[in-house]
């Protein structure tokens, strides 16, 4: 599903009375996210991404724009007739249900039109087809024994998992009770017999009602089928749980509250909870900010693959840029609810549109020094550090350096294309070195710069050579980037 | 470090724990006492040893007066305690119910929110003898129900009022006064309520209805036992409602005290020169182990519906 957002804002209404003034949490936002794609609308904290995403799920009503789904305007659509799953921050998972019905709650509210099919001739013929392998169940539930001995919640949960059916049927394949039975062969031909008949006889029930049964088991009336619009039955209701929690790997806890369960495991059984309705669009709003770091980066991968294996349409809003630029296809940088730049992650950091930008990607941060630009080269301090082939506007100007931009050199006097910095500190880390360093044009607290460890760095005045595609010239006005 | 500060919390509890032990724990203990004591004069003590007769003239097994069989009836069994059963069935399950929905009402409307929390607390804040005055005016034999029903002459409250008519009253006012508490409980419950929650249930497609039953209420339920516990605890003490409304414990039409309760049953006990502080010590023991009983039972049945 491809979502198209034109012009959206969200003004929040000030009070005149106690003299605040409006809010503008959104401003006209434009944003196109193609089918399947994995999108991370990111900004730090009040820059409206997560009101961006609750006027996509339609909690909260846009004050003028679009929303597209696919061809369809959502605009003012409410949240349960847009097909979405929603993740929340700290997932609201209902405390009261287990990890069971929590999944299955909205599954409870879901209508669905499809042709009238006959559940009970479908469950006999399913009984009939899985008891003439009589000897696998037996070997499922053999297999299932806790401790050397057999339960009946292990079992049926096994059986679930091995031939993908209902808990229901599971049951029912588990009080046959073949492991007990001095002759299975015979019982489960016995079964056989008993449900062959139960099938016909439903049939021919059918047939006195003048319907026929088809090979999917769907009702026929002269030929055709009915399409009727019903509840999904609670096989189906299982099916998909069962479906939702194999897919985040919470087979296991189903029977649990959701207290019960780590913050991990919370997390993922509120993705199922979102997933089980097949949603058209996976909402996810800051799912990682309360995991701890080890996990953050666990579960990232987990949202990727499941985003990946379903192919659903996702956006995910965070803060935290690492996050975001290593699972999403394309990053949404948001400031003070105003769009700054839609792009590539690596886009994004390899070409800022402007200091904002810059700044809000990388670890560590891009330094920012005061600089001029004069006859069409740019200067921080004394140093010449780049002349441009171009013709550029002579001022003042910001220049951003990324911290893998710098190469120690080993001239005496800085040359153009070099700066002279006081190296502080040579910090070891491991792979790398990072130096922490000071120059008085520098706008901020410390330098910081990574180095290769080869290279032998020391405390004191040192020039270092600048790639030039690492240092980016902004507009000290508009902080809006330029091009050399 | 603990055991080291433990006298200091003990010195803050001094206080409170002496004047319980006086005015509550022995009282309490001597009830027990006195209830198994016969003869008991409260103004001198004296007594002719224990006995359990006392329970058995409350309970009507044994004979007020020894050799005449008649005079084992007892208002106990045959008034106060069905009265204040049906008293307490009907009105802790009506009220209970009617002040969920008014609180998640007044939950959910926003516009004089605070303004109808005040109205339906004013009731707490009234005196509930003026208000029962109140009720007798209301419902009197020319009064405005009567007006405005076209009822006039249907007697309600006065003394030679039905007892039909005469419980329904008490249990209209005992609802309609046990309302404000438990509406300020339920609301402040409700908004303790993550809103994410709501939202949730909303993006799930569920509906009001269903939203107020699966997520409201079992959300609510720790609120709802605690109310319920309290008010049954409440309503097996009714008393002051039948003075307030009333000011006796009987109907004309009955010509016995057919309006009394258990505590009224109790309180009787003690009038005139001659108070029988021993049968009251019984009748109130009595109570104690019915409710007793009743919350014991209500705990749990409770302990799976309850979410904390």
């Amino acid at each position: 599903m491809e979502i198209k957002i034109k012009g959206l804002t969200k003004v929040f209404p000030g009070d005149i009375k106690k003299g605040r003034k409006d809010a503008i949490a959104v401003h006209d936002l434009d944003v196109d996210v193609k089918d399947g794609e994995l999108i991370g609308l990111l900004g730090p904290s009040g820059c409206g991404k997560s009101t961006t995403l609750y006027m996509i799920a339609g909690l909260l009503e846009p004050t003028s724009g679009e929303i597209w789904f696919g061809d369809d305007e959502v605009t003012h659509l409410s949240p349960e007739k847009r097909g979405i799953g929603l993740v929340f921050q700290n997932y609201a998972l209902y405390p009261h249900m287990t990890v069971y019905k929590n999944i299955c709650f909205p599954l409870t509210n879901l209508r669905v039109e499809e042709p009238e099919k006959d559940f009970d001739a479908e469950g006999y013929a399913l009984i009939v087809k899985l008891v003439k392998d009589y000897a696998k169940i037996i070997k499922v539930i053999n297999a299932s024994n806790l401790n050397g001995k057999i339960n009946e919640a292990g079992a049926v949960n096994a059986l679930c998992e091995t031939y993908k059916i209902s808990k229901y049927v599971a049951a029912k394949l588990y009080k046959f009770n073949f492991v007990g039975a001095a002759d299975p062969k015979a019982l489960s031909e016995e079964i056989a017999k008993e449900y062959q008949d139960k099938l016909n006889n439903e049939i021919a029930k059918q047939k006195n009602k003048g319907k026929t049964i088809n090979d999917k088991f769907v009702l026929l009336t002269d030929g055709k089928p009915n399409v009727i619009r019903r509840k999904l039955t609670k096989d189906e209701m299982d099916a998909l749980i069962r479906e939702a929690a194999r897919i985040v790997q919470i087979s296991d806890f189903l029977d649990r509250k959701p207290s019960e369960l780590s913050g991990g495991q919370q997390q993922r059984v509120a993705i199922a909870r979102a997933l089980v309705k097949k949603p058209k669009v996976l909402l996810l709003d800051e799912p990682l900010s309360n995991l701890d770091a080890r996990l953050r980066i666990q579960t990232r991968e987990e949202i990727r693959r499941i985003q990946q294996d379903t192919g659903i349409t996702t956006i995910f809003v965070t803060h935290d840029q690492e996050e975001a630029m290593s699972i999403c296809d394309d990053i949404v940088v948001m400031k003070l609810g105003e769009e700054q730049q839609i792009d590539k992650p690596q886009q994004v950091y390899k070409d800022p549109k402007n200091l904002f930008v810059a700044k809000f990607l990388g670890t560590p941060p891009i330094n920012v020094f005061n600089g001029v630009i004069k006859n069409n080269a740019i200067y921080v301090g004394d140093n010449k550090i780049i002349t441009s082939k171009k013709k550029l506007p002579d001022g003042e100007v910001y220049v951003g350096i990324r911290p893998e931009g710098f190469m120690v050199s080993k001239d005496e006097k800085a040359k153009e294309g070099e700066i002279t910095l006081n190296v502080n500190e040579v910090l070891t880390m491991g792979r790398d070195l990072m130096l922490v360093c000071s120059n008085k044009e520098f706008i901020g607290e410390k330098i910081k710069i990574i180095i290769d460890s080869d290279v032998e760095a020391k405390v004191g005045a040192t020039n270092l050579k600048l790639r030039e595609n690492k240092v980016y010239v902004f507009y000290k006005k508009t902080e809006e980037r330029i091009y050399f | 470090m603990e055991s080291k500060n433990n006298w200091k919390a003990w010195l803050y509890l001094a206080p409170v724990l002496i004047l319980m032990s006086i005015f509550t724990f022995y009282p309490l203990i001597n009830t027990f006492f006195i209830s198994f004591l016969k003869n008991f004069d409260y103004r001198s003590g004296a007594n002719s040893g224990f006995t359990f007769d006392n329970y058995g003239i409350v309970l009507g097994i044994t004979e007020k007066v020894a050799g005449i069989p008649e005079s084992k009836v007892t208002e106990f069994v045959q008034y106060a305690l069905p009265n204040t059963f049906l008293v307490t069935f009907i009105t802790v399950p009506i009220s209970i119910i009617l002040s969920l929905l008014i609180a998640i009402g007044i939950n959910n409307v926003k516009w004089f929110k605070k303004g109808l929390q005040t109205i339906f607390f004013m009731p707490y804040v009234t005196n509930i003898i003026a208000v029962g005055m109140v009720f007798s005016v209301i419902f009197g034999d020319n009064g405005i129900f009567n007006f405005i029903f076209g009822l006039s002459g249907t007697k309600w409250v006065t003394e030679s009022a039905s007892w039909q008519n005469s419980m329904t009253i008490l249990c209209l006012y005992i609802i309609w006064s046990a309302l404000p508490y438990k509406i300020l409980i339920f609301s402040s419950g409700l908004q303790n309520i993550d809103k994410q929650y709501y939202d949730a249930a909303k993006i799930d497609g569920s509906n009001k209805w269903k939203t107020t039953m699966k997520i409201t209420i079992p959300l609510l339920s720790p609120q709802i036992l605690y109310i319920m516990i309290t008010s049954f605890i409440g309503a097996f003490k009714e008393y002051n409602a039948v003075v307030g409304l009333f000011n006796r414990n009987y109907t004309d039409s009955g010509n016995v005290h057919d309006l009394t309760t258990v505590v009224y049953y109790i309180y009787q006990q003690l009038e005139g020169n001659n108070p029988q502080m021993h049968i009251a010590a019984a009748g109130a023991v009595i109570l104690f182990a019915i409710i007793m009983v009743f919350t014991f039972v209500q705990m749990r049945v409770s302990k799976k519906r309850v979410h904390y």
